[in-house]
């Protein structure tokens, strides 16, 4: 299945390991990945708050390009879906606002005509890609590990955006693919809740509380590790992971996977391929419990 | 139709026994013992009743010793916020069916404010946000003479009318992330009101207003989760009212702060290459020049080099970045 | 605790709040006494609009008229004069405050047509003026400094020599028992709503402020004038407001017919409200209702008007009904909405006993008469809150501090230690009030007769003795509404027992007040107002009558 992959601009910065881990699993999973090189960052909201015409042109860009792919675009990051999906939306129902972003655009070659469709990477298993062939991918059975589902808000919130009237369902998914790849899902309050990354500039403190709250809460629930879907999540809980003990005056210790490196570990690529020895917190004990090395 | 509520019970002198149903002798047996516990009931209800009419119930022909606020109970006096399911909402907008998970719905006092009984919270934490925005109108001079309004467009007023909608519930400050972490923070509901008169065009100090609302506890310690967005029950959208604010506090130039400071960062990297520089944003952010701030970010900075987390140092633009650069000459105002 | 201010408000309503912020502004030191947050009082529930004879060809006699003519003739006519002739700047010093009013092209006030008004003079907020003005007023509350003693729960007046010195009142939150001393006291409790099962009412109109009145010995007036909406949603009885009409709204029978050509020719469904639910009710009894309702069609308004200027109500039937509104007719019926009669005041809100004010509508001054227009009364609170607050400060000025009352302090704690200590005999208090409130809606609703009255006076007789079987179902300090809904039930008893009286004294129809044995208006002999004064140790109201003020408006007969 032919994608228009939006892999995000801390895929290819900060979080190295999940533009590797996603590129290995495009295989098994039958994606033929066509990567939007040309395509800007989507501004993360900071862009469209202060300069909402300016954040329209941008996506609008973008859009335009998965549509002269003709391809649905898929993100691997909750925050570019959550600002792709919200301008999206207002670009395909807001039509002055779509002739604005096109005027800007015009003579760059592109014009978006409303067509797009965002869809993460996780979304894409249940509802494109279908968990027979999911399931079929599975060499590896992750049998024993409990798993704490992490969201990020911008795949859930707001929700009309996001599709999710018509597909309540996509609340669940990372739940459902946990149990899928044969852990345990850990039910906690934290799992829909803010890591505190759109904070860690201006409230640093408060925000390593905030995600350092979230990871102990499910470290209390007997989460062997988190799973995320969002790079900059994983950016707060892995790489701030040993200041928000710090600020929390508590051993955390809970090492973060990106959803990528978790389908992968399940459809038997090793650790190494997918950086799992490339974060702040050690994967190393999570590992263990599924037999594995890094 | 059959509902089963679990309620979340305290009383500061003691907690009535459980099991209280219709036919027993009430009050039911005094029991001293003062801890939060749930207590299961069963009402017979019409199939689209809300849970506000399942505890009113319980409280008329079940337990009258269950407090819990309510007034109108059609949302519009904002008595009923509380916690369903874990998430704060309003129990008179709250369809039971549609809540009951597993055949029940639980009910609470949210546990993000202090408690008096039951489901009766202490909202005086909101109420002292919502003082602390001054919301009232400071008024453009000269004040129209008194058999004279001010004359200004109805858009400016129909712009307003999803601030004043707000019912006063509660209920996104009972689910803020930022206020979970940080007491000091005014919380979604005041700063939507701080927008409502900034925003009044026949108001005065809105420069004032702005210059306060930039600083500590203010707009940039909303961690934009959009939870507010998502709860609040008469579609005031707190976050997007925030979100003005912040635009119009850099309009007016309240810039030195790590939020506008980090915008503009972003902003130039993405002008400069088409992506994010996370190498040179959050050094940027928290100001360049800002030794104490910069040093706090250091042990975080060289474990995640450590790690071989860090961004490559040499930054690659985007083929054909020189689109971006030109969207940027056309719209990009501040950031051009 | 025993505290003491100049100004005691009962209430944090429109009427309230204004009342205290005026006195604030007269230098007293106010205080106000609500059982619920500022913000929680009913006013917030006024949807449609508020009324003022502002714009160029409409002119304060024309409202004035449009008022009496409403009032079926019962209204004083110097009182409406003061309302109306006030209108104008009230209304533009709360735009002044920030209310964001409806604008026209100009960027002028603009207006909506209302029911029973001959010129379209209803300022508005959406369909949420009521709270638009609530909530600039509590911020203009705060801005003053006013104390506000949030949930308290008052039980008493305190009176000495004949004079009314303060409020005893229940601290919610802690459960102890206070006297607030004062040199003048303003009720502003609002409606009585609860004492009729359904009603457009919130929970907590319970009739407070009548009742404590009415012990204290000041004397109730035009108690049977209650107003039945004709528009609440079918079921929960919620308030579809005017306003729907009022943009162009059709009722609509069985057959699809707009039944108001019957009823009110000229003005259709925009005739006065007594007029216009009589109509729906005779539809109803007439076999073209749809299981016991009409329909409210605004379909042809389309979208843009109903999600721009009405969207609560569009919220509300999707809610509660599942009806959008856009697409469907709802199913309307008419329902208890509004007390015209209540505590006796003159145009100062003040009563006949000294130091005792009222405002809003808990008090009668009388400007209602026997039914009040739409959007009329949003204004009384606000014209008749700063005329009380004013009176009332300028009373104080004069007025030495209070001293004692300990003793009826002492007296209160008694009483609901007695009250806390009886034990349960199988009454409950929601069970008798639903009763009560049952009774109500069928005996003392929109018709009456003489033996229904009788059957009322003799129920409501036996509700009082059960009354006292009525046993508090929580024995704690700490939030004790189980407490509270029994004193407020018994509030509702003697709202109930002066409307019932009322009515059976009142042997013709007028207004709001329709008697089967006596259908026609009878000037000659019922140009008047009755007055229920409760006299110390007698268990009985006296009976008296005043005459209605009548000064250019001559009574004619009424049609729309």
């Amino acid at each position: 299945m032919k994608v228009a992959f939006y892999p995000g601009c801390v895929s290819k910065g900060a979080c190295p390991e999940l533009y590797v881990s996603a590129r290995l699993i495009a295989e098994p999973l039958g994606l033929e990945l066509h990567e939007l090189v040309s395509a800007p960052c989507t501004g993360a909201g900071v862009l469209s708050e202060q300069n909402r015409e300016l954040a329209d042109a941008l996506n609008g860009l973008t859009l335009a390009m998965a549509e002269a792919e003709g391809a649905d675009l898929m993100t691997i990051c909750s925050t570019c879906q959550g600002v792709l999906s919200d301008h999206n939306f207002h670009l395909k129902n807001d039509e002055a606002r779509r002739e604005k972003a096109n005027a800007t655009i015009a003579d760059q070659g592109y014009s978006y005509g409303g067509t797009a469709t965002v869809k993460h990477l996780l979304w894409m298993l249940f509802e494109d890609i279908g968990i027979e062939r999911v399931t079929a991918s599975i060499k590896r059975k992750l049998t024993g590990l409990k798993i704490a589902p992490f969201y990020g808000c911008y795949i859930l919130r707001p929700s009309e955006a996001l599709g999710l009237r018509e597909r309540p369902e996509r609340k669940t998914y990372l739940n459902q693919l946990i149990a899928l790849l044969g852990a345990e899902p850990v039910e906690y309050r934290g799992a829909t809740k803010c890591c505190g990354f759109p904070m860690l500039t201006f409230n640093r403190d408060k925000a390593l509380a905030m995600g350092g709250n979230h990871i102990i809460e499910a470290k209390e629930k007997g989460a062997d590790l988190l799973v995320t879907p969002c790079p900059l999540c994983h950016l707060n809980l892995d790489g701030q992971q040993p200041d928000a003990a710090r600020v929390l005056k508590q051993d955390i210790d809970v090492p973060i996977f990106h959803l990528p490196q978790l389908l992968g570990l399940a459809f038997g690529f090793e650790p190494d391929e997918l950086r799992l020895n490339h974060h702040v917190v050690s994967t190393k004990g999570a590992l263990e419990k599924v037999e594995l090395k890094v | 139709m059959q509902f089963t509520i679990e309620v979340g019970r305290y009383n500061p002198e003691g907690v009535y026994a459980d099991d209280a149903q219709p036919g027993l002798p009430f009050p039911p047996p005094w029991d001293k013992s003062p801890v939060r516990r749930y207590q299961t009931y069963t009402v017979d209800l019409p199939e689209h009743a809300v849970v506000l009419d399942a505890l009113i119930a319980i409280r008329e022909y079940l337990d009258p010793s269950l407090a819990v606020r309510c007034a109108c109970r059609s949302a519009i006096c904002g008595s009923c916020g509380m916690w369903i399911n874990g998430h704060a909402n309003l129990a008179c907008k709250s369809k039971l069916a549609a809540f009951s998970q597993g055949g029940k719905t639980r009910v609470e006092s949210p546990p993000s404010m202090p408690l008096i009984r039951d489901l009766v919270c202490d909202m005086k934490p909101f109420w002292d946000k919502h003082l602390a925005v001054r919301p009232w109108l400071e008024n453009k001079q000269p004040t129209p003479p008194a058999d004279r309004e001010y004359r200004v467009p109805n858009a400016s007023m129909e712009e307003l009318i999803q601030e004043v909608s707000c019912i006063s519930c509660g209920v996104c400050l009972m689910d803020c992330e930022s206020f979970a972490v940080n007491q000091d923070f005014l919380g979604p509901q005041a700063l939507a009101q701080a927008y409502r008169y900034a925003g009044d065009p026949r108001d005065d100090k809105t420069k004032e207003r702005l210059g306060q609302y930039s600083g500590p506890g203010g707009i940039w310690d909303c961690t934009h989760c959009f939870e507010c967005v998502q709860q609040c029950p008469k579609g005031v959208a707190p976050l997007d009212q925030i979100l003005k604010l912040r635009k119009m506090a850099v309009d007016a130039g309240f810039t030195h702060n790590p939020g506008t400071r980090h915008a503009d960062a972003f902003a130039e990297s993405v002008k400069h290459s088409g992506r994010l520089n996370e190498l040179t944003l959050m050094p940027k952010s928290t100001g360049l020049f800002n030794i104490v701030g910069q040093l706090k970010t250091l042990p975080s900075a060289i474990n995640m080099a450590r790690a071989g987390k860090l961004p490559p140092l040499i930054h690659k633009s985007i083929p054909g970045v020189e689109r971006i650069r030109k969207i940027f000459q056309r719209v990009g105002g501040r950031f051009k | 605790m025993v505290i003491d201010h100049d100004v005691i408000v009962l209430g944090a309503g429109l009427a309230g709040m204004r009342a205290a912020l005026e006195a604030a502004r007269d230098g007293a030191n106010v205080a106000i006494v609500t059982k619920v947050h500022p913000i929680r009082s009913h006013s917030s529930a006024a949807q449609g609009g508020i009324n003022a004879a502002i714009g160029e060809g409409d002119s304060w006699e024309s409202h004035a008229f449009d008022t009496i003519k409403g009032s079926d003739y019962l209204a004083d006519q110097d009182a409406v004069e003061v309302m109306v002739r006030e209108a104008p700047q009230d209304i533009i010093e709360f735009e002044h405050m920030g209310v964001i009013f409806y604008r026209n092209e100009e960027g002028r006030l603009g207006t909506r047509a209302f029911g029973g008004a001959s010129q379209a003079r209803t300022y508005f907020v959406g369909d949420i003026t009521g709270q638009a003005l609530l909530v600039t007023l509590y911020d203009q509350i705060l801005k003053a400094g006013v104390k506000v003693y949030e949930e308290w729960f008052a039980t008493k007046l305190y009176m000495d020599g004949g004079a009314c010195c303060g409020v005893v009142a229940l601290e919610m939150v802690t459960g102890e028992l206070h006297l607030l001393r004062a040199k003048a006291v303003i009720v502003a409790a609002g409606g009585m709503g609860r004492l009729y099962e359904p009603s457009t009412n919130a929970l907590i109109c319970t009739g407070d402020g009548y009742s404590l009145a009415y012990r204290a010995g000041a004397p109730l007036m035009d108690m049977a004038m209650v107003q039945y909406h004709p528009t609440t949603l079918a079921g929960s009885g919620f308030l579809m407001t005017e306003a729907a009409r009022g943009e162009g709204a059709y009722l609509l029978n069985s057959l699809g017919e707009r039944f108001m050509k019957k009823y009110a020719p000229n003005k259709m469904e925009l005739a006065a409200r007594d007029v216009t639910s009589r109509a729906e009710a005779t539809e109803i009894a007439e076999g073209r209702g749809i299981d016991g309702n009409v329909l409210l069609d605004l379909r042809h308004l389309g979208p843009e008007v109903i999600l721009k200027k009405l969207p609560q109500i569009h919220e509300m039937a999707l809610d509660y009904l599942s009806i959008d509104m856009i697409k469907e007719p709802v199913p309307v019926r008419p329902g208890m909405h509004y007390e015209m009669g209540g505590i006796k005041t003159d145009v100062e809100g003040a009563t006949v006993i000294a130091g005792l004010y009222a405002a809003g509508e808990v008090a009668c001054v009388s400007v209602h008469g026997g039914n009040r227009l739409g959007a009329n009364s949003l204004l009384d609170t606000i014209v008749f809150g700063r005329r009380s607050g004013r009176a009332a400060a300028g009373y104080a000025k004069g007025t030495p501090p209070n001293r004692g009352g300990e003793d009826v302090l002492r007296a209160e704690q008694e009483r609901l230690q007695q009250l806390l200590a009886r034990s349960y005999t199988g009454e409950t208090c929601a069970g008798l009030r639903l009763e009560l409130a049952t009774m109500m809606d069928e005996k003392v609703g929109l018709y009456r007769s003489d033996a229904g009255l009788h059957q009322a006076l003799e129920a409501l007789r036996g509700f009082r003795k059960r009354y006292e079987n009525v046993a508090v179902g929580d024995k704690g300090r700490v939030f004790n509404q189980a407490l509270t809904f029994v004193l407020e039930l018994g509030y509702l008893l003697d709202c109930g027992e002066t409307v019932i009286r009322d009515a059976i004294v009142r042997k013709e129809s007028r207004g709001a007040h329709t008697h089967v044995d006596y259908p026609e208006r009878n000037d000659a002999d019922w140009l008047k107002h009755t007055l229920l004064t409760l006299h110390r140790d007698r268990e009985e109201p006296e009976v008296s009558h005043v005459p209605v003020t009548i000064t250019r408006w001559k009574p004619e007969v009424r049609t729309y």
